[in-house]
């Protein structure tokens, strides 16, 4: 089963906020600093819809699910004259609260007693927000505390001398105020404490909306990302942070905590991203991602939607909440494997752009731009856009998609009408910065993969870095959600989509069945199934052993014949087998044989060279190499090594040496002829060789992904009858596949046969003489050590402190030595050397005259 | 006689349009000297 | 126009002299495109920023219109603009330039 993280709810929100729209509204707010007498002030407000009216508009209604993007494209433009027949307040996915609800909520999400209503308000906010069921008792009750609420009187000095923001309901009716947390700190003011809290309710709506749509209990949420466009925090961390988990208190998520991602409009799509990536990693079950609304952009066109007599049609804040879990087999998952990006050596052209976040992951996962059915880029709804001159946004985005394809020659350029019909929805979501971006289409997704209607979708994000005046950069991710190939439960998924027998494709059928443990790959069980694929395709069958208990699975499927050989990234060799790995060379891509070991070839670094080099003629001549040429990598070792195989060549083992192409020559085999591949056979340690696999098997990706060559080889050693392959965690598929197809071969030629008669003539010509003769002379070295025997013991309760530790074992037998006997202990102070009271002096002095203490 | 050549040229880009440092690329080439760039976002 | 961005218009043809300096646009719309140009010609005609009753005239053009793009070179104009060529509605876009600079440009040769 691919382990893709699922979305498995979400959940979307709109409150009507006609009073904000001149209060906060940026436009407003910096027309009333320019021209506070403008006719564009006194217009504004006639231009203001009701709730209802705002509850009826079309998009809105596809906004929280109640009505389809479909449904909406479908609707004669414009939509701002149009009602949707049965509308409703309560969504699929989430609500349409009112000015006053909304008001209240920011009330209950404050917890630095700031906001306060005037008390006839509050009791009727609170009787409101009782049906709607989102708060406890306990926070209802808030609503109407003492502390919570002040007389108009008190509340209107408060904005006239205190700096308080006030909160309006019928253009100049002031029900509440919020109070500055700070009287010197910008950062705590009263405008923006409203900004922060309008963030925080309608991000808490949201998250209370995710639970109760989805049957989600709040406590089984680990992470909360909040990806809105605020910042809060005082003047000495005036970004700090923590929108996420600050919501998800007020939401009652008990047991999540949560961080904040910013990214201008991108931040959905970033927070997306990093939300599939903690879950597919494991780190976390249930994410949740989630943004609050902004006052800032209510009204934002209003200048030109006054102007053209239409109503104000920025008059909501909005926000969103969306579940990632582990996978269910149910809900679509996100490929965390396909994900594009807009880097910083982009560029910004629009081209470069859609070809970074749209282009290159397309190409890279092989698919078509016909193969996603559904690209939802910045959703903004036409009515309000199009009549600001700033255009169909969603719909010029469509036509990039379709341009680029047109570029790349996927289709015709009289194709494009048609692309973005086929592949674009019309827009509907607010333009709140941050929430069109994409998500918006994740609730109908979540529908259409399960009704069958969509198999693929790209989500793209894209922020305006610039605002910021950091950058002139632009920035934007995106990513691919794919219907869940499980189609109804767990189970299913794990018997029937978790292929795991690959058998042999084409007409070479070699007959050969290879057993393939994954256990700890970092490329994941998708990877695995890949290079099982390849190695079909080459006339192999194989089989994947997957799960905790791959290795058994291996050894069972060894043990009984199924399989005759295996490949695994790890194991346990006895001591004396080699392993000889293949690679291929970058100067002429010749292959060669690294004749190294993954395990112990020998205890001593010569005998262990020696063992490497027949066990790489075993190799090299069972994969098909007649007279494999051996050279000697120019290591520590390496001359005592050739000399013992010369002396094997005369003793006749027939041994081709390889002279190195450097001009001296050699069977010393430099840097050089390991790009060159000059030997056929390259012997080596077992670190020496295990760097140059890596190396040599990862040169053309840059590290982490093990693209070329046949892996670390298989173990070799005499007597040794199994036939297991090495590959690494870092493996890619080619790198596996290689690895099998080695085995197959080493199975075709006998390896076996050519071990025994490889290791029969080696011991014919006196291998066993020319190993015990490094081994005597290393035995020699040890006696002359064992030759310090011990006095007769005494009884031994004096000590000596001040030795070093590592010298300890050596000083108590200089003592023996010289016929005192000694013992080493730990005092409490550090390591010590006992010895008998009349012997202290005497050994003092050995001790001093060998340079042990001072 | 040509618009661009040394003349000042102020860039007033457009996100969901040409960007500013696209245009700044194509005016470089006419022999404008760029004297601001910007870009507008609407949404 | 953005606010700073009509100081910023000012200012440079301030320094520069107004008939030294031309305005490049990349707007999605032949609307915006219009309201831009009105702005750096006749004044910001939101009456919100510096520009509210400066007639600069400058000259303006969008970066999509031939009579600049042939000064461009073509293989850059085809990496930056190219696709989005493909996107906008060219000629509603110059109709609409064109009126703006027929009323309002001081300084066509």
């Amino acid at each position: 089963m691919n382990n893709f993280p699922v979305i498995k709810g979400s959940s979307y929100v709109l409150a009507f906020t006609p009073d904000m729209i001149m209060h906060s509204g940026t436009t407003q707010t910096t027309e009333k600093v320019v021209n506070p007498d403008s006719e564009y002030l006194r217009e504004l407000p006639k231009h203001y819809r009701t709730y209802e009216e705002v509850v009826s508009y079309i998009p809105n209604q596809v906004y929280i699910g109640n009505a389809t993007y479909d449904d909406l494209g479908n609707t004669p433009f414009p939509f701002y004259d149009k009602k949707w027949e049965n509308a409703k307040s309560d969504g699929a996915f989430g609500s349409i609260v009112d000015e006053e609800e909304f008001y209240g909520t920011m009330h209950i999400s404050d917890v630095f007693e700031l906001v306060l209503f005037e008390p006839e308000f509050a009791k009727r906010v609170k009787e409101k927000l009782e049906k709607r069921k989102f708060f406890t008792e306990a926070q209802l009750e808030k609503l109407i505390a003492d502390k919570s609420t002040a007389s108009r009187e008190e509340l209107e000095r408060l904005v006239n001398e205190e700096h308080a923001e006030g909160l309006y309901i019928n253009l100049t009716e002031l029900v509440g105020v919020i109070k500055r947390a700070h009287d010197v700190d910008v950062n705590l003011s009263a405008h923006v404490m409203l900004e922060n809290l309008v963030a925080k309710a309608s991000n808490v709506i949201a998250l209370i909306e995710l639970v109760k749509k989805n049957n989600i209990k709040p406590e089984d949420i680990d992470y909360v990302i909040d990806c809105c466009e605020e910042a809060c925090g005082d003047m000495n961390q005036r970004g700090g942070g923590n929108f996420a988990k600050a919501s998800a208190e007020t939401a009652g998520y008990t047991n999540a905590t949560g961080s904040d991602i910013r990214g201008f409009c991108a931040g959905p799509a970033h927070a997306m991203i990093h939300a599939a990536s903690l879950v597919h990693s494991g780190t976390f079950k249930n994410v949740v991602v989630s943004g609050g609304g902004c006052t800032a952009k209510l009204g934002m066109n209003g200048k030109d939607h006054v102007k053209k007599g239409l109503p104000v049609l920025e008059d909501c804040v909005a926000s969103f909440a969306i579940l990632v879990s582990e996978n269910d087999g149910i809900h679509p998952v996100i490929r965390t494997d396909i994900v594009g990006s807009h880097k910083i050596g982009t560029g910004s052209a629009p081209q470069m752009v859609i070809t970074a976040l749209v282009g290159e992951p397309l190409t890279r996962a092989g698919l078509k731009f016909t193969d996603i059915d559904k690209y939802a880029p910045e959703l903004q709804n036409p009515d309000i856009t199009k009549p600001a001159g700033a255009g169909d946004v969603p719909e010029a985005n469509y036509k990039m998609i379709a341009a680029l394809a047109v570029m790349k020659k996927e289709i015709e350029r009289s194709q494009i009408a048609d692309f973005v019909k086929k592949h674009g929805m019309t827009g509907w979501a607010p333009t709140q910065g941050h929430i069109p971006s994409g998500v918006p289409y994740l609730g109908h997704l979540i529908k259409e993969c399960l009704d069958k209607k969509t198999k693929r979708a790209m989500i793209v994000g894209k922020g305006s870095l610039f605002l910021g005046r950091l950058t002139n950069l632009f920035d934007g991710v995106s990513f691919i959600v794919e219907a869940n190939e499980g189609s109804g439960s767990v189970e299913h998924d794990i018997e029937s989509s978790n292929e795991t027998v690959f058998k042999a494709k084409g007409t070479s059928t070699k007959g050969i069945n290879v057993a393939y443990a994954l256990e700890g790959s970092e490329h994941g069980s998708q990877e695995a199934r890949l290079a099982l694929k390849i190695a079909a395709s080459k006339g192999i069958d194989t089989v994947l052993c997957d799960g905790a208990d791959a290795h058994s699975q291996m050894e069972k499927l060894l043990g009984s014949g199924e399989a005759q050989a295996a490949v695994t990234m790890h194991y346990p060799f006895p001591i004396g087998v080699s392993t000889v790995g293949k690679v291929i060379t970058p100067a002429k891509g010749k292959p060669m044989y690294i004749a190294n070991t993954t395990g112990t070839s020998d205890t001593d670094r010569v005998a262990a060279l020696v063992k490497n080099a027949i066990a790489g003629i075993i190799a090299a001549k069972a994969d098909g190499v007649e007279r494999p040429t051996v050279g000697i990598a120019n290591i520590d070792g390496a001359r005592a090594c050739a000399k013992i195989l010369r002396t094997l060549k005369d003793n006749g083992y027939d041994i081709e040496f390889a002279d190195s192409a450097r001009a001296d020559g050699g069977v010393e085999m430099r840097g050089n002829d390991l790009l060159m591949g000059s030997c056929d056979v390259m012997v080596m340690d077992a670190l020496t060789g295990n760097l140059m696999m890596k190396l040599f098997s990862s040169y053309t990706t840059g590290g982490q992904y093990e693209s070329v060559g046949y892996g670390y080889g298989p173990g070799i050693g005499e007597g040794y009858d199994k036939l297991i392959m090495i590959v690494s965690r870092a493996s890619g598929a080619p790198v596996v596949a290689g690895a099998v197809e080695y085995a197959a071969n080493l199975i075709a030629n006998d390896w076996k046969a050519i071990a025994k008669a490889e290791y029969a003539a080696a011991h014919k010509a006196g291998l066993d003489a020319l190993l015990s003769e490094i081994s005597s002379a290393k035995k020699a070295d040890v006696e002359e050590e064992a030759e310090v025997v011990a006095p007769p013991k005494e009884v031994c309760t004096e000590a000596i402190a001040g030795i070093e530790v590592m010298d300890l074992e050596d000083a108590v037998k200089t003592l023996w030595k010289a016929g005192v006997y000694a013992e080493s202990g730990m005092g409490c102070t550090g390591p010590i050397i006992q010895i008998a009271p009349a012997r202290l002096e005497q050994s003092m002095d050995i001790l001093r005259k060998a340079g042990y203490i001072e | 006689m040509a618009i661009l050549k040394d003349k000042y040229v102020v860039v007033i880009g457009d996100r969901d349009g040409v960007p500013g440092p696209a245009i700044e690329e194509c005016a470089k080439t006419a022999g404008a000297n760029i004297a601001y760039s910007s870009t507008e976002c609407f949404v | 126009m953005d606010l700073e961005n009509q100081k910023r218009v000012l200012n440079i043809s301030e320094e520069h002299g107004a008939e030294n300096v031309v305005i490049l646009l990349g707007a999605a719309e032949a609307e915006a495109s219009g309201l831009a140009a009105e702005t750096v010609t006749a004044g910001d005609p939101t009456f919100a920023g510096p520009l509210t009753g400066v007639q600069l005239g400058l000259t303006v053009y969008h970066i999509c219109e031939d009579e600049v793009k042939s000064e461009v070179d073509p293989s850059v104009y085809e990496e930056q603009v190219g696709m989005m060529e493909m996107v906008m509605d060219v000629d509603s876009i110059h109709e609409e330039m064109e009126n703006i600079r027929k009323e309002y440009c001081k300084y066509l040769g």
